[in-house]
């Protein structure tokens, strides 16, 4: 028991990519046992949410390199212009080309310049004349500098006595003034903070899972609540609407596709209408709220219509092949037909982090779902929320209310003309 | 199964999901005052914190910046002849609309501006919490426009020079304008569109003043202190004044003692739907 223990926990670090594999060299087992311990401490560390692992670009200040001077670039190669920097970022972009060479490749001219790798110093007795770019290392001034000064990975500093006469950036570093006099601006820009990624950190897929499962159920509560509302305050009118997609499930789809397609441009008209109108304009406000809140209830109550409808077509079907459901109702259908139209939004809420499938299922869901809400919104439009009942095949026009149609009516699914004892034998008549 | 049950419960922990982090950068720029007198001043800054308040006689402005790098990018350009600087943050035209929560980050800026220099500012927010302190600046001319923003301005001291104008347009704000009294300014003008604003008028008058006020829609609340005469003339079409206490001729409403005080604020008041409260002021 023991033994399985252990074995599926070092299969769930092995899972998480956090055991480097182990070398077969003796004389390194040494180095992979502290390499794993020191994983497995960095692992419960990030448990505990103490980890300082970090995502996205985030570049961490290199370490400082041996000072030296920069050769000028060829003429084809990389050429920087000091003389304006008032766009940090565009003169980013191109330092970090540069800073990511190793230290023997680097080459870069600098016009009207020069171009230092690793700390720089301009001694108090000094004067440099140009533009200073110092690279992976701080730039201290003490003396004259007659031009601009740009560091890359490294901070500034500006003594007592001191005199910049242009501008200085410190691209991922700081300006730190301590008394020097700079004629033009001091600019500072960080690399992408590091607390950022820490702030937000990934969620794990079962969290991730967790999170969708919750929502999903929230919302199929939502709604059940609301359809149990529905149902207890404007059951015949939910009825009509569910009846009217039964019946003309094909008509309710266009009208709630046109619907959708003319909810805007009804809305603006509405506006303007009221606008333009004097009297109109005080009543804006409110139709406003009244037109959106329209709109909500004949999205949400079509759908639950179509829930309804779903349901009770399944439990009908379920009744006629003699399986018990207890005692159908309005509520059972609503319930029965809200799981069938969670169903698959369940499934992405538990398969959506697997890749590829989850997105398939996440798209058939909101497809199935807007096909749905749009058909509830036609039936909704088609009978007037329910007051019209022209679409849900209730009404028979009295005309065709003749004793040939009542005689032969149907009734439980076997033609009256064709019963035993009925029809053509019944009347003496041969066919 | 039920190692089958562990795995998927192992590969789904361990499984990092997808989901991209805010990224956030930090931006800074400053000036050295050399000389100069006087400064126009542009503030830009379309979402998230922002405090502004003076800074130390050495300095012309700072700008200290947090910004989302996806959506923003950072402004500073400084005209030494013209004597401008515009500062803030301006679009980079990506990433559209960012419905805003908790879990993300949330933009900051905190400028300083000199009090040595006369100031003509011109600040522009949009979805922006505000904390605006203008007392002890040389103020020459304010404007600021918000969108939905919710701004404190204020002037708890007074403003070190004579300001001309001052115009404040709020679209669906909360705004908050106080010790307008320490404006100095010859002529404030706050137009709003929804929400509430309050106008505080304490202060140290040195001089009578205009007031233009307009509110499409919303509460307005006066704050004002007894010793300065107010007169409103209202223009009110579906709004009430509590104007208890006032004495009214016509659409003209006095405040006690408006005749024998001596600094005199005539506010011009139009609203359309909403409330016009009044407070006095101890």
């Amino acid at each position: 028991m023991r033994t399985r223990s252990v074995a599926f926990a070092l299969s769930l670090l092995a899972a998480g990519g956090i055991v480097r594999p182990a070398s077969a060299d003796p004389r390194n087992a040494g180095d992979v046992a502290a390499g794993a311990a020191r994983d497995i401490w960095h692992f419960i560390q990030q448990i505990r949410g103490e980890g300082s692992d970090t995502t996205g670009p985030v570049r961490s200040r290199p370490q400082a390199s041996q000072p030296q001077a920069i050769p000028q670039a060829a003429p084809q190669g990389l050429t920087l212009d000091l003389s304006d920097l008032s766009h940090p970022l565009v003169l980013e972009e191109h330092l970090t080309r540069l800073a990511d060479m190793a230290a023997d490749d680097m080459r870069v001219t600098v016009p009207n310049g020069t171009a230092r790798l690793g700390a720089y110093s301009v001694g108090s007795d000094q004067s440099i004349a140009g533009h200073l770019l110092v690279v992976r290392g701080d730039a201290q001034v003490f003396g004259r500098l007659q031009g601009n000064l740009v560091t890359y990975d490294g901070d500034i500093f500006v003594h007592p006595g001191a005199v910049i006469s242009g501008d200085v950036l410190a691209i991922h570093g700081t300006v730190h003034d301590r008394g020097g006099e700079i004629g033009g601006e001091s600019r500072t820009l960080s690399a992408v903070a590091p607390q950022v990624a820490a702030a937000t950190p990934p969620l794990s897929a079962g969290e991730a899972t967790l999170r969708r499962l919750a929502g999903v159920v929230g919302v199929f509560l939502a709604l059940a609540a609301l359809g149990v509302g529905l149902a207890a305050f404007g059951r015949n009118n939910l009825q009509v609407v569910s009846d009217t997609v039964s019946h003309s499930f094909g008509r309710a789809f266009v009208t709630g596709l046109v619907g959708q397609i003319l909810i805007l441009p009804t809305f603006g008209m509405l506006v303007v209408g009221l606008v333009l109108s004097v009297a109109g304009i005080l009543l804006l406000p409110f139709a406003v709220a009244v037109y959106v809140l329209l709109v909500i209830v004949g999205v949400v109550g079509g759908y639950l219509a179509v829930a309804h409808a779903m349901g009770e077509t399944y439990t009908r079907r379920r009744l006629a092949q003699g399986i018990l459901v207890g005692a159908p109702g309005s509520y059972q259908f609503l319930l029965v037909g809200l799981v069938a139209t969670t169903a698959l939004w369940l499934a992405w809420a538990l398969f959506g982090w697997v890749p590829v499938a989850g997105s398939l299922i996440r798209g058939a869901a909101i497809l199935i779902t807007w096909l749905l809400a749009t058909a509830g919104l036609g039936a909704a439009l088609l009978s007037r929320a329910g007051i019209r009942e022209n679409f849900a095949g209730r009404i028979i026009p009295p005309e065709a209310l003749t004793d040939e149609y009542l005689w032969a009516t149907p009734q439980f699914g076997v033609p009256a003309v064709k019963r035993p004892g009925t029809g053509s034998r019944a009347t003496g008549q041969r066919e | 199964m039920k190692a089958a049950v562990l795995a998927l419960a192992a590969a789904l922990l361990l499984h990092p999901a997808e989901g991209a982090a805010q990224q956030m950068r930090e931006f800074s720029a400053a000036r050295q005052r050399h000389g100069e007198s006087r400064l126009a001043t542009r503030l830009d800054f379309g979402a998230g914190s922002l405090r502004l308040a003076p800074g130390p006689v050495t300095h012309l402005y700072s700008l200290q910046l947090t910004y989302d790098v996806e959506r923003f990018r950072p402004i500073s350009r400084f005209d030494p002849v013209a004597g401008t600087v515009h500062l803030g943050l301006e679009s980079t035209g990506r990433s559209g609309l960012r419905v805003s929560s908790r879990e993300h980050l949330e933009q900051t800026a905190e400028v300083r501006l000199s009090p040595a220099v006369a100031l003509d500012l011109d600040v522009a927010l949009g979805a922006v919490d505000a904390n605006i302190e203008l007392g002890g600046l040389r103020l020459a001319s304010l404007r600021v426009g918000t969108g939905a923003s919710r701004s404190a301005i204020r002037f708890s001291t007074p403003n070190l020079a004579p300001c001309a104008v001052a115009v404040i347009e709020a679209g669906a704000a909360e705004v908050a304008l106080t010790g307008l009294g320490n404006s100095r300014c010859d002529r404030i003008t706050f137009s709003g569109g929804v929400g509430t604003a309050l106008l505080d008028l304490s202060g140290v008058w040195t001089s009578d003043a205009d007031l233009d006020v307009s509110m499409t829609m919303g509460e307005l609340t006066l704050r004002l202190p007894r010793n300065v005469g107010v007169k409103v003339e209202m223009a009110k079409f579906l709004s009430s004044f509590a104007s208890a206490g006032w004495t009214r001729e016509g659409n003209t409403y006095l405040s006690p003692g408006y005749a024998t005080a001596e600094r005199r604020v005539n506010i011009s008041l139009s609203t359309t739907i909403g409330n016009v409260n009044v407070e006095w002021l101890r």
